[in-house]
């Protein structure tokens, strides 16, 4: 110890100190966490390799799960699903939130007005959202439909009747439901830019989309990497919504992972298929997360 | 890094060891055997379903030291609620079997008690019994036996001017009287459609496998479902009921539709006569006069009333919980052959609840104020050949899954009847049935 | 275009002439502006539109065809009978004591927590964070029965505990928060740590007051959370003492599953509360910086 060299002491010490520093910043919420949910998670992920009927003990059997879910054409159909409405969801919604947050970041007249309109599909009870829209949708006597006809359209879709426009209905309500969430980080994200790098710009003569992408954009890239991450984890995950409006029909045109995983777990009581499922689910977020990460690292250096 | 790890892992395996030790125990034996007992029994939407409070307070009539106090559960959620405080010990001594689709689980998982002496000692008059035994024990007694009959609406038939059923319908006789009806009430100004299918997959599956001969659900052949289908597609295509798709984006219920004179007739459970009643008493349905028949037949053979008709339903069941502590055993028992015996039935018809022993009760049953006094509501209460809609076996409720896939795409047009019943049957075998 | 694209536009400066024919300009814009507004308005209302003109029709008006927009005539009584009918008071007291603390510990927790994730350098940190949010990507109905396992050996299931220790430490605060301060520059903090400051100081004098816009988001996404959980309370809130006003309204729909105009009713008052804390509350979410004069 007192051989060491004085600077690489001093290192430690500054070390040990950061490190209980960071910790007790950490601790209160790392309490909760680690106990109430990474415990379960951790927990999950040995179900995973079991057969697990819920009550008794898990029967350990190695990949017989993964194996299982090679040929299980309803994974691959909910799975197929699952990616259906991600990528149709998560562009719609960042355009959707982006515009409105711009939109309404400012003193215009009426604004709180409007910031609370664009909000209100979020605080609205799923059930009560499922109802109103299935009635919206309704095929023969819908008023969505009855535009439709009324603007010419003589074969209208059936929507959540039918398999080929099932995903659309959930994909709109979706977008509908989320996009004021998303609106609200970016209101805030907006807000870390400074003004006079505005001011800049425009005394070098760049017009409003020139602006935007060189000053909009980059000071709202820490928030657009939670938004998107935030939204893919989401879209990936997507349960509720579904279950209420479809419940995965017509058919099988709306399953998604999250449902099979309810299904194959509470319905079929197999939760160590079910944890493997989950699993696959999990990888798949993180895979895409990692990537975003290092897009998000490289475009910021 | 190291000491993060560390941490993690702490407080994980700490809070692992408390789940996996934990799910041993919870039962208690402080319980003394003599003095007053108390047993918790499972039961959903108390306010608005009174049998399990009927029972209660029949069996604490019989048995003064023994008090059966009610835990509530969520209807719909009744079984992820029941899952999760089995598993974590916490449920009550007895729970019901809502459906038979889940009692391959709890038994399977051990989570029922061997019943077979409360079994023998009620004999072969309890129906549905047989449902509930699994290599010659029984795990659950049947208290209740709902069975899917025709309810019709006198008036509207009397409006339209077409004869009421006679308890020789066959599935054709049902489908022209449907359509006969939607007509004739159309030209005398009646909105009313002629009849009202809901939209479970039971309302044309329930009724297949149960009547024709030699289907079976793990034989994992489903061609027996096509006519069924053919004539619920045509039904809906000549607009003489509501289609699937109109039931479900308006959240229709089949309470209003019959309730509010929406249809002329409605194949349903047994249990609906109870909501119809309070509903007509209430003001929530209509006053109007209505009747009960047997459900339409496969074929000739089993119509008429000489004949016993084919229908469904499952039975609903009590079972007993295996933390029980050892010295509430033999009450919780005496408990179950209460629900099951002449008593409870009583008791249940009393409030317009179908028991499981129905022969006992049907007097009772049809002295009820707003219940319909025909013989034929009569006969088709009391006689029926009421098969399981949700046989018991491990594949069940993974084919049933595939069959409501069926269901939805077949009656909201998507697929033909073919092509989907070829489809069902691939993933039967891929899916279900390989395990 | 111009009041469009910029986050912050400044007020029009420049020569009288050419200020003049851009006002012009501007008012179009924002006409324009307007309308879009209120046509996009309209949509994103229209559900919540007939959810409220449905409570204030009688229940046979509801499933008419064609769709009536407007009832026949307006019936208040639902209004007065959802009180008798059901345990609304008890309902939104629950999910209102809930959503406070629930919101109080996330936000507190959360950001204290994201301080050190953002601010302070030690070893393990990344894996940590990662470890935060790898558990976001994991659907809760997977290990939903572990934790409740877990949950009722540590005596907390069937009371109100239960939903506060599941939904106040979750890892979504944190990942807000951090990326926030992370927008904060670090010259600000080391500037602070020179002038003798304790990182607990930063964080309370600085990054706090810096950092209102993101607090206010993530009070209100908690507080809305909460309030409209439905499957947390579904499995652990069991006694109808301790209900929240989702389950109470689910079991009311289950009980009076043909009275659509009194559901529609209880959707209404569910809502309600948090409108009106989003109305008063909305200006702190564009009000963060400027108001504490730091321009970055």
């Amino acid at each position: 110890m007192t051989s060491m060299p004085v600077a690489r002491r001093r290192r430690g010490r500054l070390v040990w100190r950061n490190t209980l520093v960071g910790w007790s910043f950490l601790l209160p919420n790392f309490v909760g966490f680690a106990v109430l949910t990474l415990v379960p998670v951790v927990l999950l992920f040995y179900y995973a390799f079991t057969d697990w009927d819920v009550f008794g003990g898990a029967q350990w059997s190695g990949l017989a799960n993964y194996r299982q879910l090679l040929h299980d054409h309803s994974f691959w159909t909910a799975l197929e699903n699952t990616l259906y409405y991600t990528v149709a969801h998560i562009p719609l919604t960042l355009a959707a939130s982006l515009a409105l947050a711009l939109l309404l970041n400012r003193k215009l007249r009426g604004v709180a007005f409007f910031r609370t309109v664009a909000f209100f599909p979020y605080i609205t009870s799923i059930v009560a959202l499922a109802q109103v829209w299935n009635m919206l949708f309704s095929p023969g006597y819908g008023p969505i439909n009855e535009i439709l006809r009324w603007v010419g359209i003589s074969h209208p879709p059936g929507w959540t009747t039918s398999s080929d426009w099932s995903m659309p209905a959930v994909i709109i309500v979706g977008t509908w439901r989320e996009m004021g969430y998303y609106m609200l980080l970016f209101l805030a994200g907006l807000q870390t830019i400074p003004g006079h790098l505005y001011e800049a710009a425009r005394v070098d003569g760049a017009n409003a989309w020139q602006r935007f992408r060189a000053v909009t954009l980059p000071g709202l890239r820490p928030t657009t990497f939670f938004v998107t991450v935030m939204l893919t984890i989401g879209s990936f995950k997507v349960f509720d919504l579904i279950l209420v409006m479809t419940n995965g029909g017509p058919g099988q045109s709306t399953l998604v992972l999250s449902q099979f995983i309810y299904q194959k777990g509470f319905v079929e009581n197999q939760f160590g298929y079910a944890s493997a499922v989950s699993i696959v689910l999990f990888l798949i977020c993180l895979v895409v997360t990692v990537v975003q990460f290092a897009v998000n690292r490289r475009r910021s250096s | 890094m190291k000491r993060s790890i560390a941490v993690v892992l702490g407080a994980a395996a700490t809070a692992i060891s408390l789940v996996l030790t934990g799910c041993g125990s919870g039962s208690d034996s402080s319980d003394s055997s003599s003095g007053p007992v108390t047993l918790t029994l499972a039961g959903w939407s108390l306010s608005t379903t009174p049998e399990f409070k009927t029972l209660a307070d029949g069996f604490h009539a019989a048995h003064p030291d023994v008090t059966v106090q009610l835990k509530e559960y969520d209807a719909t959620n009744y079984d992820t609620q029941m899952i999760a405080d089995l598993a974590a010990g916490k449920a009550p001594d007895i729970y019901v079997q809502k459906n038979l689709k889940n009692f391959y689980t709890y038994q399977h998982g051990k989570q029922l008690l061997d019943v077979s002496d409360v079994a023998k000692q009620l004999g072969d008059s309890v129906g549905g019994l047989s449902d509930y035994q699994v290599d010659g024990k029984t795990y659950a007694i049947p208290y209740r036996q709902d069975t899917w009959v025709l309810f019709y609406n006198k008036d509207l038939f009397t409006k339209a001017g077409v004869p009421d059923p006679d308890g020789s319908w066959t599935w054709d006789d049902y489908v022209n009287a449907s359509k006969q009806l939607t007509a004739k009430l159309k030209s005398a100004g009646s909105k009313a459609l002629g009849d009202y299918e809901h939209t479970w997959q039971s309302t044309v599956q329930g009724f297949a496998l149960a009547q024709t001969p030699g289907a079976s659900l793990q034989s994992g052949n489903f061609s027996y479902l096509k006519p069924y289908y053919s004539r619920a597609l045509d039904l809906q295509k000549s607009g003489a009921q509501v289609s699937l798709g109109d039931a479900t984006t308006n959240s229709l219920t089949y309470q209003a539709e019959f309730g509010k004179q929406q249809a002329a007739m409605m194949l349903m459970g047994t249990w609906y006569i109870a909501t119809l009643l309070s509903q007509q008493a209430s003001g929530d349905a209509d006053q109007f006069q209505w009747g009960m028949a047997p459900a339409p037949q496969f074929d000739k053979s089993t119509t008429g009333t000489s004949a016993t008709p084919v229908s469904f339903g499952d039975p609903t069941g009590l079972g007993i919980n295996p933390k029980i502590s050892k010295n509430k055993v033999a009450v919780a028992k005496q408990f179950l052959a209460y629900a099951a015996g002449t008593d409870g039935a009583k008791a249940l018809a009393g409030i317009g609840i179908t028991p499981a022993n129905t022969s006992a009760v049907t007097g009772t049953f049809f002295a009820l104020k707003g219940m319909p006094t025909d013989d034929l509501s009569k006969f088709a209460f009391a006689t029926h050949n009421t098969k399981p809609e949700n046989p018991v076996s491990k594949y069940t409720a993974g084919l049933q899954n595939i069959l409501n896939d069926l269901h939805t795409s077949v009656m909201s047009a998507n697929k033909p009847v073919d092509a989907a019943i070829t489809d069902a049957q691939q993933r039967a075998k891929n899916e279900v049935l390989n395990k | 275009m111009d009041a469009l694209l910029d986050a912050r536009p400044s007020a029009p400066a420049g020569l009288a002439a050419p200020r003049r024919a851009g006002r012009r300009r501007s008012r179009a814009w924002r006409v324009l502006g307007y309308v879009v507004l209120a046509v996009a308005a309209a949509a994103v209302l229209l559900p919540f539109y007939w959810m409220v003109m449905s409570s204030l029709k009688t229940n046979n008006d509801i499933f008419t065809l064609p769709v009536k927009w407007v009832p026949d005539s307006v019936v208040w009584h639902n209004y007065v009978d959802i009180w008798h009918k059901s345990d609304m008071t008890t309902w939104l007291r629950n999910t209102l004591v809930l959503s406070v603390a629930v919101t109080a510990l996330q936000v507190f927790t959360g950001s204290f927590a994201a301080y050190g994730f953002a601010k302070v350098r030690f070893p393990g940190r990344d894996v940590l964070f990662l470890a935060y949010l790898a558990t976001i990507a994991v659907p809760w109905q997977s290990y939903m029965i572990p934790q409740f396992i877990l949950m009722s050996k540590l005596r907390l299931s069937n009371t109100l505990w239960s939903i506060i220790a599941l939904q106040a430490f979750g890892a979504f605060g944190v990942f807000l928060m951090k990326q926030y301060y992370e927008s904060i520059p670090d010259e600000l903090v080391q500037a602070a740590r020179i002038d003798g400051m304790s990182e607990y100081g930063i964080y309370r004098r600085i990054m706090l007051p810096l950092s209102v816009p993101a607090l206010a988001s993530l009070t209100l996404l908690t507080f809305v959370t909460t309030w409209n959980d439905y499957l947390g309370p579904l499995l652990y809130l069991r006694s109808h003492s301790i209900w929240t006003i989702q389950i109470g309204l689910k079991s009311f729909i289950t009980t009076y599953n043909a009275e659509y105009a009194l559901i529609m009713t209880g959707s209404v008052l569910s809502v309600l509360p948090i409108a009106i804390i989003f109305l008063v509350g909305q200006r702190y979410f564009v009000e963060g910086i400027a108001s504490t004069g730091l321009k970055g």
